[in-house]
């Protein structure tokens, strides 16, 4: 009987200490950032044009899209030509396509300054362009990848965070969207109405920063 | 002796019919093993490969091709799968998120030419990531690589960075 019983405490301990170590389930992936509601902070950044742009020269914006994106990722080059159209359908509405490059060149060359003029040109970029020097701008907002859209409303002279994620559900097919977050969330902004979906994840390339 | 030849098929109805069971999905390993065939699987497919109740440690690695950081730490995953490779309770497992359609270009030839012998999945599954990301790890951002441990369907540690062999090899050591 004896016997039993202290089998019967050791299951039990065992199963306590399981589900012990079970809470304690290894995470080093904490994001900081903004959350939605949040304001975020504007910025004075040098565009591919070599002029500084800051969110506060956009007097009459009601809002932005701020996309951090880079050269040479797959997804961002993906999604290279629904960003221009994003900024073509937006910006006259007031919300303007504000990219930004957060990728330190000295990890990845491709996302230099002047590989970003480069491909401004290329693509024939409407929007500005801007790189992220010394990567102080890109943790404050807790962008972790690129493509990583940041929707922003203003709000008594603040920029308000209303959407975090991707621009929509297919990277790989433009042709084969079900949802446009990005489009949806600035169209609810516009109708003064709840977005539906606030935020999103998708996969995409690492900022890449000498830690 | 009668009782002994009982217990005997028993064991074997047993074995067999758990082969059967486990077939399915054991099947995709399978091909998957030696001749880094890739099996281009949807994440539902993925998770009952990965989050199977054995008893063994799945370390779940999602990489690309075309990714530095992850390029960069496969060797180090490569050189801990060797060292646990044998070890009937570990399994190491890449889940490529490369284009469906560049499986023959880039994904084989990168795997033939690093000589990886590791199971290697591609997950084409792009309209559903905002859910299978969520289902993954609800921190993942999407960002890779990432790297998440799991035995008998249960996770025990994820991981949204590049890891180094001993990085890698303490959190093993940790769950082995």
């Amino acid at each position: 009987m004896r016997k039993i019983g202290l089998i019967l405490s050791s299951i039990i301990l065992l199963a306590i200490l399981a589900q012990v170590n079970a809470k304690k389930m290894e995470n080093t992936s904490e994001h900081k950032g903004y959350k939605i509601g949040d304001a975020a902070t504007d910025f004075h950044l040098k565009n591919v044009d070599n002029k500084m742009v800051s969110l506060s020269d956009y007097k009459n914006a009601k809002g932005f899209i701020v996309i951090f994106t880079c050269n040479h990722c797959p997804y961002a080059k993906a999604y290279e030509n629904r960003i221009i159209a994003l900024n073509h359908k937006y910006a006259p509405k007031g919300y303007p396509v504000i990219a930004i490059n957060p990728n330190d060149p000295k990890i990845e060359p491709q996302d230099s300054f002047v590989g970003m003029q480069q491909r401004a040109k290329e693509k024939g970029f409407t929007f500005p362009y801007l790189f992220d020097e010394g990567q102080k701008i890109y943790p404050q907002y807790g962008a972790v990848r690129t493509p990583h859209v940041f929707i922003l409303q203003k709000e008594n002279s603040k920029n308000i965070v209303r959407y975090i994620g991707a621009i929509d559900d297919n990277y790989a097919d433009a042709n084969d969207v079900s949802h446009k977050y990005v489009e949806a969330a600035v169209d609810a902004l516009l109708a003064n109405k709840p977005i539906a979906q606030t935020s999103t994840v998708a996969i995409g390339c690492s900022i890449k920063a000498d830690k | 002796m009668r009782n002994l030849i009982l217990i005997l098929l028993t064991m074997v109805t047993l074995n067999s019919s758990g082969q059967n069971t486990e077939n399915k999905p054991l099947a995709l390993s399978n091909t998957v093993r030696h001749n880094n065939v890739v099996k281009i699987v949807r994440f539902n497919d993925l998770e009952s490969v990965i989050e199977k109740s054995d008893n063994k440690l799945y370390v779940v690695n999602f990489w690309a091709t075309w990714c530095k950081p992850c390029v960069m730490e496969l060797p180090g995953f490569m050189e801990v799968n060797k060292k646990y490779q044998s070890n009937p309770h570990f399994k190491m497992i890449l889940v490529s998120l490369d284009l469906a359609k560049e499986v023959g270009t880039e994904v084989q030839p990168f795997l033939k030419k690093n000589k990886m012998d590791v199971d290697v999945y591609l997950l084409d599954d792009n309209k559903h990531m905002n859910e299978w990301i969520q289902a993954v790890d609800k921190s993942w951002s999407g960002a890779i690589p990432a790297t998440v441990f799991y035995r008998n369907g249960k996770k025990l540690a994820f991981k949204e960075s590049k890891m180094d062999k001993n990085e890698l090899e303490k959190i093993i050591s940790k769950y082995l």
